[in-house]
């Protein structure tokens, strides 16, 4: 009688977990969704869709629901879904590290026969197999916030990103001039470090972003006439171009978490911060740069005055990174545009069904700081 | 006699824990001139507050031959709860502190119900309650992180029950609080019925019922003060760090649970100090703010913490067959 009473008990904690674990796949698209149309403007939708939506229905997968980065970008495909009349399911892992459960959940994604898929890849190359199944089951799959290099010919029609090599470079072109006395002063003997926190080295839109900095950090330091070295985690030192192995004047160290918390980054940031060379630092998402803030509070070191402390550079938006900015802790940030990613996903998407021709379409990075951070083009990108 | 003959091996395997500290110290500190530093050491600190409350708390469950699983993803449900309440809610910073507490605790006597009187698997109860409380947090967050008050707003006070900033130089006064806290809760396993019950309880269990103490009411009581203490961690976690991501939390655990069994509490039950889990908590943090700073890559943190994780085990087992 106990054991089945256990089994009961046991049977039922386990199905209210799994309840519970399900509710966050609802809940991920409900509260943009509440936001972008209450739920008469939605049945209205559905009874007149707008011209050419047909009311197609597709499934989204967003890389997590860690990061207010991903509320803005359901709240875009929510917008796009209320002007043409489809609809559309938005689910994603609880944690962008959740690799094999957003496999999973892009196999069942493929099982329900949408008319389409959007996907934001938390691992570029897990996706591959589940790529080419919905390629023979002719899903058209549209990627978004980050492309997916190696994917079979003809599954991916397009690709909705941010051009990420461009925005990491945009993050050192702005750096670049606040640091340049600091990089001419520096000689082999007393080398100047410049930091940098990625999340990762797996994900294409990261490697993309980390790459772009490093690389144009080399290419305007070579241009200065000095030698810089590449240091840290192995993919971005192999993957880095121009760098020198001896004598190098300014010295690029690249750290990466063992997982995507803020208090693994802000270790790796602290690392690189205590460094009495480090002169700038840049957090390449908004998990990374909350990082850098979190060992900022102990450290104190950042500052806009590069004679006084050590330059920061942020990714993406969120509260804290933007009062750091209003502060005066870090230089300025660059932002993508979530919200139009998801929108232009759905436009897309919408293209693809009703048989026109689609190409990828790459978004700008757009550098922000306390002078722009209210203009009207800059404004609805900084979500908190 | 038996008693002192246990608490003479403890103070042992606390010394033993004490010099591996001081040899990573000096290690670290003699391969990297920057961790020799005193704001590392504040950092080692701020990493270890929450660590180290989750450790003295799932101390009192493995001491009853159990486990909590639940306070990794717990800290951060009772973190997006407290963090929604200020932020969405608008409700007083106080409010917040203290509902990561209530639900804490409230989660503890949920774990120790299904663990004394459902007569669950404590492994397998508390995964259920991790699993529950990964998607409560999720829920209550409405999916996404929630920023609790920064240090720069004014409602960032609470910042200060584990950091004061004077004229820019950094006073970790939260180490003060966990380490008065260890020595309360030290005293109550050590010297009060609530204690010696839960050693009782993971000792042998059966003879404890049959000396007539209410088996299922302590065994509850030390699940609850789990829950109790990830409240606090939830806390402490939210006032060193800023965004709370739900999803996240899920090995945070492995840290406290570690830090005990580093510390001489025995994975089997009966045995363990307070003291002891919080020096295991330090080695812990230790591996996990020293060895990026010699150069090593993160994921070598896992591996190495992994492989001290079976060498104290391994002491356990020696130790048990020796008796």
């Amino acid at each position: 009688m106990k054991k089945k009473l256990v089994a009961i008990v046991l049977s039922t904690a386990m199905a209210m977990s799994m309840v519970a674990c399900g509710g966050a796949t609802e809940e991920a698209a409900t509260p943009a969704t509440e936001e972008a149309a209450p739920a008469e403007e939605a049945a209205d939708a559905t009874e007149a869709p707008a011209e050419g939506g047909n009311g197609y229905h597709f499934e989204i997968l967003v890389k997590s629901f860690q990061s207010t980065y991903w509320q803005a970008a359901v709240k875009g495909i929510n917008q796009a879904c209320d002007e043409l009349g489809v609809t559309a399911n938005c689910n994603g892992p609880a944690n962008e590290s959740d690799i094999a459960d957003q496999v999973q959940m892009l196999d069942a994604a493929i099982e329900a026969a949408p008319d389409g898929i959007g996907l934001a890849a938390c691992d570029t190359s897990s996706v591959l197999d589940s790529l080419a199944v919905a390629l023979e089951k002719g899903i058209p799959v549209v990627c978004f916030d980050t492309g997916v290099a190696d994917a079979p010919e003809g599954s991916v029609y397009a690709t909705v990103a941010t051009d990420n090599i461009a925005a990491g470079a945009c993050a050192a072109e702005n750096m670049f001039p606040v640091i340049e006395a600091q990089i001419a002063a520096a000689t082999a003997d007393a080398p100047v470090r410049i930091g940098e926190v990625n999340q990762d080295a797996t994900a294409l839109n990261i490697q993309q972003r980390g790459l772009g900095f490093i690389n144009k950090m080399i290419e305007l330091c070579t241009a200065a006439g000095k030698k810089v070295a590449v240091e840290g985690n192995e993919f971005y030192v192999n993957a880095a171009e121009g760098a020198v192995a001896d004598g190098a004047e300014v010295i690029i160290e690249v750290g990466v978490p063992a997982q995507t918390t803020v208090d693994l980054a802000a270790t790796e940031a602290n690392k690189i911060m205590s460094k009495e060379d480090t002169i700038a630092i840049f957090g390449s998402n908004q998990t990374t740069i909350e990082g850098v803030l979190t060992a900022n509070a102990t450290l104190n070191k950042l500052n806009a005055d590069p004679t006084q402390g050590i330059i920061g550079v942020g990714f993406d938006a969120g509260t804290p990174q933007k009062e750091a900015i209003v502060a005066g802790q870090l230089i300025g940030s660059v932002t993508q545009s979530p919200l139009m990613q998801g929108y232009e996903c759905i436009y897309t998407l919408v293209d693809i069904c009703n048989g026109e021709t689609v190409a990828d379409y790459p978004m700008d990075g757009y550098w922000y700081n306390t002078e722009n951070m209210d203009a009207d083009d800059i404004a609805p990108n900084l979500y908190d | 006699m038996a008693n002192k003959k246990a608490f003479s091996k403890l103070k042992g395997r606390e010394a033993i824990v004490v010099g591996i500290i001081i040899v990573m110290v000096v290690v670290f500190s003699l391969l990297s001139p920057t961790f020799r530093t005193y704001t590392t050491f504040v950092s080692l600190l701020d990493s270890s507050y929450y660590v180290a409350l989750m450790a003295i708390g799932v101390t009192f469950p493995i001491i009853t031959g159990g486990v909590d699983l639940s306070i990794g993803t717990g800290l951060i449900s009772y973190a997006l709860f407290g963090g929604y309440l200020i932020v969405h809610q608008e409700m007083p910073v106080a409010v917040g502190l203290l509902a990561c507490v209530i639900m804490g605790t409230l989660f503890g006597v949920l774990n120790g119900f299904l663990v004394a009187v459902m007569e669950l698997p404590p492994f397998l109860a508390t995964l259920c309650t991790c699993m529950i409380n990964r998607g409560i947090g999720s829920l209550l967050s409405g999916g996404f992180g929630i920023s609790w008050p920064s240090a720069l707003s004014k409602d960032g006070w609470f910042r200060s029950i584990f950091r004061i900033n004077s004229n820019g130089k950094i006073l970790p006064v939260g180490i003060i609080l966990i380490i008065v806290l260890v020595f309360i809760m030290n005293f109550v396993l050590k010297h009060t019925k609530v204690g010696r019950y839960t050693i009782a309880i993971g000792s042998n269990k059966e003879a404890t019922r049959l000396a007539g103490v209410n088996v299922k009411f302590y065994h509850i009581f030390a699940y609850t003060i789990c829950g109790f203490f990830a409240g606090l961690a939830a806390i402490a976690y939210s006032g060193t760090y800023v965004t709370i991501y739900p999803g996240s939390g899920a090995g945070f655990e492995m840290d406290a649970i570690g830090g005990a069994i580093v510390g001489g509490v025995s994975a089997s039950g009966g045995v363990g100090s307070v003291i002891g889990t919080f020096l295991g908590v330090l080695v812990i943090c230790l591996m996990k703010v020293g060895l990026p700073f010699i150069g090593l890559q993160a994921n070598w943190q896992q591996i190495i913490t992994g492989l001290i994780l079976i060498g104290a085990v391994l002491i356990d087992v020696v130790k048990k067959k020796k008796v």
